[in-house]
């Protein structure tokens, strides 16, 4: 499934507020000035996006798993790899953390972060579609890149999609980079599209 | 009890389980309604924040903590009103609710906590929250143990390197000790040296000290202060809270304004070689990782010390031997000037006066006594070229020398200048010879004594034939020196290059018996080689081995 390039960009900037909202939630947290940059997003059937993400990520990764039910109904996920997640919670945290590995306080971090990201994205859909979203806790595991999305693909028979969202934070002078995946069963896509359509269209109707 | 939370609408078994499932549960949970009054407050949170559940129920949750409010936590609340879960890592937040620590020991000021705040169906349409907290004060800490003793090795290995190339051990800690410091926050740093025959204690290194302390400490004796005591019973003095002990012992430390105190003896089998010890104004304990990493520094630098005192001491002995060889060679060369000089010079009177005696006075001596004289001159001259050969073979006394390229046809050619009995046919240089790295003297006397060699041990009857020859072989050149005399048994051949051995079958032969010995000594310190093939009857082929050039 292709998106248009205007329902590319139309989806574009929403996750962009969200990203924005994030972001602001960041810095404020971490006292740094963060920034959240989505340089490009793609949809892809959700069978192609685990050989994608093995040939971008060759080590292992951190995924921060969030599921949503509700009228639109999914699986949101933050995949840095294991060395970017790293980088990203020493930076965000002051640079106290262990330096040798991805330890017990890494872990939370890149989970508050996630989950801040996620909420933040969902958020805004779920504004769009101005209804309620119920979000399940957040679970973070790290695997290897091309098994993240095991556990979202079985037991599902609807077809699903994932939108894959590239995302670069800027920290303290510092670019980590990784990937934002809203996976989406076909029913919560079409409605997702065709919400995004109308809110262009009040966008560009006076 | 607490009031439970409901957690499905209607449900009285899940009711009953929620609350039960907060009763039991290891964390603290609470429940607001939607305006974010406090509707549960489990067991976990009663004995961990000492308020009770009576007390915060119905109470507005931030106004209870309005800590919340400034550190823009209240926000998470109204997020999970709206639906959202919120994940509150402990790196980023320290902690959710301001609780004391379970271990006071702990060295925070608050619980460290992670939180997780979501939103709670109360049933009619009606959205409150839970809020979960963990407590990862303990975990954090061993983290942070952990993290310390990465560093703690980082350091050790370090300075064991550092320590252990070196020959000043002290110096390398006295340079160590502000890493040290900053890593384990200490401030205070002594080492001490002891001295076991008056089984005083002499201060190295003082760091974190007034001067005038300093001054006061430069010799401590047992029973003095702490640092003596380490020394004295030869074991480590750990001591905490330095402030509540009022001992004699710990006079100095309190004067100090010491909190803490961890000092070590320096020990090698039982040997003190010293003492290190270890101080905080700040801190009243030093914890016990702490503690151990402090106990292998002070052994590596104890061993490391004990290394330098025996190599210093081996130094001494190396030099105190070279002094003593230095000695017997300079007396040798002196007993090499007697020679030269004071024995030479009655000699000479000798040999002298017979000349005169049978030049001026023949006419008066019956021929008898002129044979004796002429017996004598020759005696006399004899010990001079003796004391002359002894004097050149003392000369030889392993100075460096300067080598340099040397035209081994000029040599010869100069040799032959003045020696009339080297004249063709007796010697013969049938092509050039080259050159060689050598000394020019040395090497002119070595061939000089070959020839003489060969002139001397010609065989009886048949006149002397000397063939000169070179030849390269590899980076050296071989000199040949061949003749037809006597020739010398193998059976000898070493021996005839010690000093005073005769070639056998030539006692009859003048010679002082030292001649090849210089020819062999003098080669060797030019680097060379040399060496003899000869048979009796078949004449000698001597030759010296020298760097080509």
């Amino acid at each position: 499934m292709e998106l248009s390039p205007p329902q590319t960009d139309a989806l574009t900037e929403l996750i962009n507020i969200g990203y924005g909202r994030a972001a602001g939630a960041l810095s404020e947290l971490t006292g740094y000035r963060v920034s959240l940059e989505v340089p490009r997003i793609g949809m892809h059937r959700i069978e192609e996006i685990p050989p994608l993400l093995a040939e971008m990520v060759r080590s292992d990764v951190a995924t921060v798993t969030q599921v949503f039910s509700g009228p639109l109904a999914g699986t949101a996920m933050l995949i840095l790899d294991e060395k970017a997640a790293m980088v990203l919670s020493r930076l965000l945290s002051d640079e106290k953390n262990n330096p040798g590995g991805f330890d017990a306080n890494g872990r939370e971090i890149i989970s508050e972060v996630g989950n801040i990201l996620l909420n933040a994205c969902l958020g805004v859909f779920g504004n769009l579609l101005q209804v309620q979203v119920t979000f399940a806790m957040p679970q973070l595991q790290v695997s290897a890149a091309g098994r993240v999305l095991e556990s979202v693909s079985i037991e599902r028979e609807e077809l699903q999609y994932g939108l894959m969202v590239h995302t670069r934070f800027q920290v303290r002078a510092s670019n980590v980079t990784g990937f934002l995946v809203i996976v989406l069963g076909i029913t919560s896509l079409d409605r997702l599209l065709h919400e995004l359509d109308n809110w262009e269209h009040r966008q560009t109707s006076p | 009890m607490t009031p439970a939370s409901s957690f499905s609408r209607g449900d009285s078994t899940a009711e009953a389980l929620a609350g039960r499932v907060q009763d039991v549960a290891p964390f603290g949970i609470f429940t607001t309604d939607g305006d974010l009054v406090i509707r549960s407050w489990n067991q976990w949170l009663e004995s961990h924040s000492g308020l009770t559940a009576a007390n915060v129920v119905g109470s507005p949750l931030l106004d209870l903590f309005p800590v919340l409010r400034e550190r823009h936590l209240d926000e998470r609340y109204r997020r999970a009103l709206a639906g959202e879960i919120s994940i509150l890592s402990t790196a980023l937040h320290g902690h959710l609710l301001p609780l004391p620590p379970v271990d006071e020991d702990a060295g925070v000021p608050h619980m460290l906590q992670s939180a997780r705040i979501a939103p709670l169906d109360l049933g009619d349409g009606q959205t409150g929250t839970v809020t979960i907290i963990e407590d990862v004060t303990q975990r954090e800490c061993q983290a942070q143990i952990l993290l310390r003793q990465q560093e703690h090795d980082r350091i050790l290995s370090q300075a064991s390197e550092a320590l252990l190339r070196s020959d000043r051990p002290l110096d390398v800690m006295a340079g160590l000790f502000p890493r040290l410091a900053a890593a384990l926050k200490l401030d205070v740093f002594l080492q001490f040296q002891f001295h076991p025959e008056t089984k005083e204690l002499h201060l190295h290194t003082a760091a974190g000290i007034a001067p005038e302390l300093r001054r006061a400490m430069a010799v401590v004796r047992y029973g003095d202060n702490l640092c003596a005591q380490v020394a004295e019973w030869r074991r480590p003095v750990i001591e905490n809270r330095l402030e509540e002990k009022s001992e004699p012992i710990f006079r100095l430390a309190r004067q100090l304004g010491l909190r803490s105190y961890a000092g070590f003896p320096l020990l090698i089998n039982e040997r003190l070689l010293g003492t290190i010890s270890f101080g905080s104004y700040e801190r009243p304990v030093i914890a016990p990782d702490e503690l151990e990493f402090l106990a292998q520094i002070s052994l590596s630098v104890a061993v490391a010390l004990d290394r330098a005192q025996r190599e210093a001491s081996l130094e001494t002995r190396v030099a105190e031997r070279t002094a003593s060889l230095n000695e017997t060679i300079a007396q040798l060369e002196s007993f090499s000037y007697t020679i030269a000089h004071d024995l030479r010079a009655p000699i000479r009177s000798l040999t002298n006066f017979s000349d005169i005696l049978l030049v001026e006075y023949a006419a008066h001596l019956p021929a008898e006594a002129q044979d004796m004289l002429r017996r004598l001159r020759r005696a006399g001259q004899r010990l001079d070229d003796l004391t002359r050969d002894l004097l050149s073979y003392s000369r030889l006394d392993g100075k460096r020398l300067k080598l340099e390229r040397i035209d081994l046809d000029e040599v010869v050619r100069d040799i032959i200048a003045v020696a009339p009995a080297l004249q063709p046919p007796t010697l013969d240089i049938p092509a050039p010879l080259g050159a060689v790295t050598a000394q020019r003297t040395l090497l002119q006397q070595c061939l000089s004594n070959l020839f003489d060699n060969a002139l001397k041990f010609a065989a009886p009857g048949t006149p002397a034939r000397i063939l000169v020859r070179a030849e390269k072989n590899g980076p050296w050149r071989r000199i040949w020196v061949e003749d037809n005399g006597i020739g010398i048994d193998p059976a000898v051949h070493r021996k005839i290059f010690d000093l005073f051995e005769r070639i056998p079958g030539g006692l009859e032969v003048e010679g002082t018996g030292i001649g090849l010995a210089i020819v062999a000594r003098a080669t060797q310190q030019m680097g060379g080689t040399y060496g003899v093939e000869s048979a009796p009857g078949s004449g000698s082929r001597f030759w010296l081995e020298l760097p080509a050039a």
